[in-house]
């Protein structure tokens, strides 16, 4: 069972917001767009924890926007389901809730906070309104507690306490562990645990200085209140019952050196998280729950990156990598982190992005953005770290390689517009491949802006190849037009206003003969040993750029690698050497996210 | 482990089922099975036993059980005995009607889905509006006084269900009248009861989505008493079952099928019995009755059943007494003569054992007269008793009996009466709203509780308390409102019922006190030690010149009447009837010439 659409209206940060969702949904955006409320919103329909108290919502609740007039308004919030035709229980669970038959059938639960029914007035306090969560199209249809205790949402929130929770036994997830430990045990095993446990106890409590420190003690107490009232005392390690054995296990690090308490909190996430893993599987499988909503609010804190992306490819990809016997898992997870971006199934990923115009947070999502199954592949092997920067960003620039990657903050700064605090991130998409790019950062994916620069690419005596890679791009943002009868210069200037952006040639040439020359130069030679012959060839480009052999240039520069190449020439760039079309890019797409 | 709600009192009491081949093969069923239970034969006990291993053993919340039973009172005695094994209702546990089933659990979740052209939010017409609405109509089309009767226009409209077929048009006026009459409900907003059936058939019939749907919650659906329901509810079974993956348990004897004038028909469940996929079981052993009981029903019926009196050693009276004066000396006779002598022909025999069955209610009137003429306590049950058993009113009566005294041993349990409230909730009432009625319903009843006291004042506190309240606010229990101010007229002073006391409206049924007086259609389901049939004539039972189909179910009435008693039988009739046009003798019931000839040549071997 998967959650496909969720709605939440006049709630927080929200006013009217509508995402369709994947099968499992991360949940990205800056500090304070609404992370924890989406949360929250979920909660309020499927949290089993929160109390009727918690249920009943205060003024603060409302959508900001709404003023002063938030009394009369309602807050609604509804999540759909799908996928759950496969299981019976699921299925039962679910029979009022349905609201499309389908395929794929589709069951809706909603809470809605809304002025009391039969007031027959206008609410005036908090006190005339009630709460309702109900299942399908019909509010008569109340859903109870049963149904949440089933198919519970159970929110994790930032791991910090993990330590804490291990500590005590009562909040444990080892607990369950432990008890299902003690109840497995037979007779035998038990009697021979008792045995060990005895005689190692004897063979302590025998040594004679432990003797005589219990001695002392035994001592003081009589001489204290009497023989009467003293209870006789020995030193031992532990209550020698098997069950309260047991009890004291503990999980230990380091081959038993130390305990978890002296983990890192790193570690100790580690292990809450493996733990709770484990009783979320013993809950299924013991009946007492048919479907988990697994929420991780924040699970970056204090993890590796490395470890993030494991633990986290665990959660969300574990299904996919294992049909057999996929758990009734679904798992959500709130992030900042571009590592745990990077590991996110594609499909997955709900942004929120706060709406200055509505004052309100808008979502959107990757769910139903037109990617092909080619495409979806490509973006999942493509995006890595640095590329799962672009779920955060206000903007994207995508370029073709490295060497645009490392050029284009240098230009940006030198024009004065400084990308990391526009939150502008420069995107390569590794060749010329932008297709999959647009799909997902277009206006039916996340709705991100962003601008392209690549190379005119000519082609001989056909049209330069930037034609065909152009069109293929404005198809997704315009529709029906016929470009056969246009050549490739009214392509570009087609794609100029949607913030495509073409040089005339190739990005290293056209820079040297920009005014780039002698800095070119510099850097050849000093990552280069090169002859003299080069040398003195290279000399007669700078001296004179129209003798330039670019494809001698860029063998040059291949050699040493496009992109430590970019790297060194960084330093030297100024406004007066940024090509146009770079300049006309970061413009683009600084009036963009204005 | 798994939590289960369901307590294990079930399997105490199925150790007994060990002696009955019959009943323990049907407990121990575990795909679609039919029981074929004669009289007596502890079929609902089979049933129930088989519900609490159902429950405990096979599903598991929020999948459950259905079991639709014919009627209001053939769901409250399952609902009684289920209790007492511990099994309550719930949300995965329906037990009721079939058209209840069909409302709650077909027409209101999926009916919007299906669109369904029945108008939304459903509303139920009460009795009333649906009698005026078939009378405004066919007094419309055909004129006023027109020969057409509303019972065939129901039975018109439950067995066929093809509106498309000729079997529909050929009856030209009744198909006018149903399409009319049916066209006025919706313009008012309304369905019928029929209609609930009807478009739940449709329903499963049309929407393959919709059998996932019902199997994922009812994994096991069973059904009492088939051979009294329609063709309606048999497509529906066979679509659930056979199409839908929906275990079937059916129980059921088609030799008591007496509701054909309503469209029910016993070979419907002989059709299930004969399937492959279907395992077919016979309940045999009558713990009923004695054995020449057992032996002349069988003469009666005409067929070989080859049943078995669990208890051969019995002794039992089968008496054919013709009395004089008609209907009236009948009940004379019974009043002076049969019930002195069968209360004191067994030691703590009282009233309550005995039971007069009549044809309708017209004879019911006169059996009335004659039994209150001579002093005797009795409860009537037919449609002349002051109101009839809806879901309400067999509420009312159960809290009237908790009230009584029944709180002491928890007869009946407080928990079941509070859950049948919530159920007449039309939908899921949210956790906070339920507690807090709950809580004021048993503080309501906590306060009623008297040692002595008038139904009259009990039924009015309790509808000033709650009742009318909820039955002002739900529109689905619409209909069952007309009955409950019916219970109050007839408490009211003046009515016929106005000194019941609150232990008797409570103990309504099965009240040791109280002569049974029943139609034999109302008898069905019920034993007595000592059963008088009145009427035995040939113009009344059979009517006179019945088509071969009617003489059947009559002769099954007859069957019916016969084996509700365990020792006595008194069959009186008088040779002649009263008619319109006078006192006409046709002599007495050939079924009577005829078992008489059978036993005779029996008992002369």
């Amino acid at each position: 069972m998967r959650i496909s659409r969720i709605r939440i209206s006049n709630f927080a940060n929200f006013s009217d917001i509508d995402v369709e969702t994947g099968d499992s949904i991360v949940i990205v955006g800056e500090n304070k767009v609404g992370k924890s409320n989406f949360i929250r919103a979920l909660q309020l329909i499927l949290d089993p924890g929160l109390s009727e108290r918690d249920r009943q919502l205060g003024l603060e609740h409302f959508w900001d926007g709404l003023g002063e007039g938030k009394l009369g308004e309602t807050i609604e919030i509804s999540v759909d389901l799908t996928d759950f035709t496969g299981d019976p229980r699921l299925m039962a669970h679910l029979n009022d809730c349905v609201v499309d038959p389908g395929p794929p059938m589709v069951a809706r639960l909603t809470y809605r906070f809304q002025p009391k029914a039969n007031l027959g007035r206008d609410p005036e306090s908090l006190a005339d309104y009630e709460y309702v969560i109900f299942g399908g199209d019909d509010p008569d249809m109340a859903i109870g507690s049963s149904l949440r205790r089933m198919l519970p949402l159970d929110v994790q929130v930032a791991l910090r306490d993990a330590d804490k929770d291990l500590s005590s036994w009562r909040n444990s997830p080892l607990r369950p562990l432990i008890e299902q430990l003690a109840t497995s045990l037979d007779e035998d095993a038990r009697e021979e645990i008792q045995q060990q446990v005895n005689e190692a106890q004897a063979e302590l409590a025998g040594h004679a200085e432990v003797v005589t420190t219990a001695q002392r003690i035994s001592d003081r107490l009589i001489a204290i209140a009497g023989e009467q009232h003293a209870v006789p005392l020995t030193l031992g390690l532990a209550p020698t019952r098997v069950d309260a054995l047991l009890r004291s296990l503990r999980l230990l690090i380091d081959n038993g050196a130390r305990g978890v308490g002296d983990a890192s909190l790193g570690t100790a996430n580690l292990i809450f998280l493996a733990l709770k893993s484990l009783e979320l599987d013993r809950l299924v499988t013991d009946g007492e729950r048919d479907h988990t909503f697994f929420v991780v609010e924040e699970p970056e804190a204090h993890l590796h990156p490395h470890v993030q992306r494991l633990v986290y490819r665990y959660f969300l990809g574990g299904a996919a990598n294992d049909q057999e016997d996929t758990p009734p898992l679904t798992t959500i997870l709130t992030t900042h982190s571009p590592h745990i971006a990077s590991v996110t199934p594609i499909r997955s990923i709900v942004l929120l992005r706060h709406d200055a115009a509505e004052d309100a947070t808008t979502a959107v999502s990757t769910a139903t953005a037109p990617l092909t199954e080619r495409d979806e592949a490509d973006l999942q092997r493509y995006i890595d770290v640095s590329r799962g920067e672009i779920f955060f960003a206000r903007g994207v620039i995508l370029v073709e390689g490295d060497a645009e990657r490392f050029l284009i903050p240098a230009f940006a700064e030198a024009l004065g517009i400084p990308l990391d605090m526009l939150g502008i991130t420069v995107c390569s998409v590794s060749g010329t491949n932008f297709t999959p790019y647009v799909k997902l950062l277009g206006p039916q994916g996340l709705n991100i802006p962003h601008v392209i620069l690549t190379d005119r690419d000519p082609n001989g005596a056909n049209p330069p190849l930037v034609r065909r890679r152009l069109i293929n791009v404005l198809r997704l943002v315009e529709n029906g037009v016929n470009y056969t009868p246009l050549d490739a210069d009214a392509v570009i200037a087609r794609a100029e206003p949607f913030g495509y952006f073409v040089n005339s040639n190739t990005l290293e040439p056209e820079l040297f003969c920009g005014g780039l020359a002698e800095a070119m130069q510099g850097v050849i030679e000093e990552e280069l040993s090169i002859n003299q012959a080069t040398r003195d060839l290279i000399q007669g480009w700078v001296d004179d750029t129209d003798t330039l052999d670019e494809e001698r240039l860029i063998k040059l520069i291949e050699r040493i690698g496009k992109g430590r190449f970019a790297q060194a020439l960084a330093p030297h760039v100024d406004e007066d050497t940024c090509p146009d079309y770079i300049r006309q890019a970061l413009e683009h797409i600084r009036d963009a996210i204005a | 482990m798994p939590l289960r709600s369901v307590s294990a009192a079930y399997l105490a009491q199925a150790a007994d089922l060990a002696s009955n081949p019959g009943q323990q093969a049907a407990y121990d069923s575990t795909g679609h099975c039919v029981v074929l239970a004669g009289p007596g034969s502890g079929k609902t006990k089979t049933l129930v036993l088989k519900l609490a291993r159902i429950m405990a053993e096979d599903v598991r919340a929020p999948r459950g059980a259905a079991c639709i039973t014919y009627s209001q009172e053939c769901a409250r005695e399952l609902t009684r005995r289920l209790e007492r094994l511990g099994l309550r209702e719930a949300p995965n546990l329906f037990i009721g009607t079939v058209h209840g089933f069909c409302l709650r659990h077909l027409l209101m979740p999926y009916g919007r889905l299906a669109d369904l052209p029945v108008p939304f939010p459903l509303a139920v017409a009460t009795q009333r509006q649906s009698d005026q609405a078939m009378k405004r109509i066919g007094d419309r089309l055909f004129g006023v006084g027109h020969p057409n009767k509303p019972m065939d226009l129901g039975r018109h409209r439950r067995s066929i269900l093809d509106r498309a077929s000729e079997a529909w048009t050929d009856e030209e006026e009744l198909a006018a009248w149903a399409e009319g009459y049916e066209a006025e409900l919706r313009r008012t907003g309304l369905v019928d009861f029929d209609d609930l059936v009807i478009f739940g058939q449709r329903l499963v019939s049309e929407h393959d989505w919709v059998l996932p749907l019902l199997q994922a919650k009812f994994p096991v659906l069973a059904v009492d008493e088939y051979q009294d329901l329609g063709v309606a509810l048999h497509r529906i079974v066979k679509r659930v079952a056979f199409d839908g993956g929906v275990r079937l348990f059916a129980v059921g004897d088609p030799d008591q099928s007496i509701y054909g004038f309503t469209g029910a028909d016993g070979a419907l469940l002989q059709e299930l019995a004969e399937r492959d996929d279907v395992e077919r079981v016979q309940l045999q052993l009558n713990y009923r009755s004695a054995s020449r009981i057992v032996s002349a029903s069988e003469m009666a019926l005409g067929e070989v059943r080859g049943y078995q009196s669990n208890d051969p050693d019995r002794q039992a009276v089968i008496a054919f007494v013709e009395c004089n004066d008609g209907l009236e000396g009948q009940a004379a006779h019974a009043v002076a003569e049969i019930i002195p002598a069968a209360l004191a022909a067994k030691p703590g025999r009282a009233l309550g054992d005995i039971a007069i069955l009549y044809r309708d209610y017209r004879a019911g009137d006169v059996v009335a007269e004659a039994v209150a003429a001579a002093g005797l306590d009795f409860v009537r049950v037919d449609t002349a008793a002051p109101y009839r058993k809806v879901a309400l009113t067999s509420w009312i009566e159960d809290c009237a009996a908790w009230c009584a005294g029944g709180w002491r041993e928890a007869r009946p349990q407080l928990r079941g009466l509070l859950d049948r409230w919530i159920g007449f909730h039309r939908a899921r009432i949210s956790d906070a709203e339920a507690r807090a009625e709950l809580q004021s319903l048993t503080r309501l009843l906590w306060s009623l509780r008297v040692e002595e006291g008038l139904a009259r004042d009990f039924v009015a506190a309790l509808r000033a308390g709650m009742l009318d309240a909820l039955m002002a606010a739900e529109p689905s229990v619409a209909d069952q409102r007309e009955q409950v101010d019916r219970m109050s007229a007839a408490l009211a002073l003046g009515g016929p019922l106005a000194d019941l006391d609150l232990a008797s409206l409570g103990g309504r049924d099965g009240s040791p006190l109280h002569l049974n007086l029943l139609t034999l259609h109302s008898a069905k389901g019920c034993e007595y030690d000592v059963v008088i049939m009145v009427g035995l004539d040939l113009g009344s039972l059979p009517w006179r010149n019945e088509l071969p189909a009617a003489r059947r179910e009559s002769r099954r009435l007859f069957y019916v009447g016969l084996t509700r008693a365990r020792d006595e039988i008194h069959m009186l009739y008088s040779g002649y009837v009263d008619t319109r046009s006078g006192r006409m003798h046709w002599g007495r019931s050939p079924f009577l010439n005829e078992l008489e000839a059978r036993m005779q040549e029996a008992e002369g071997d």
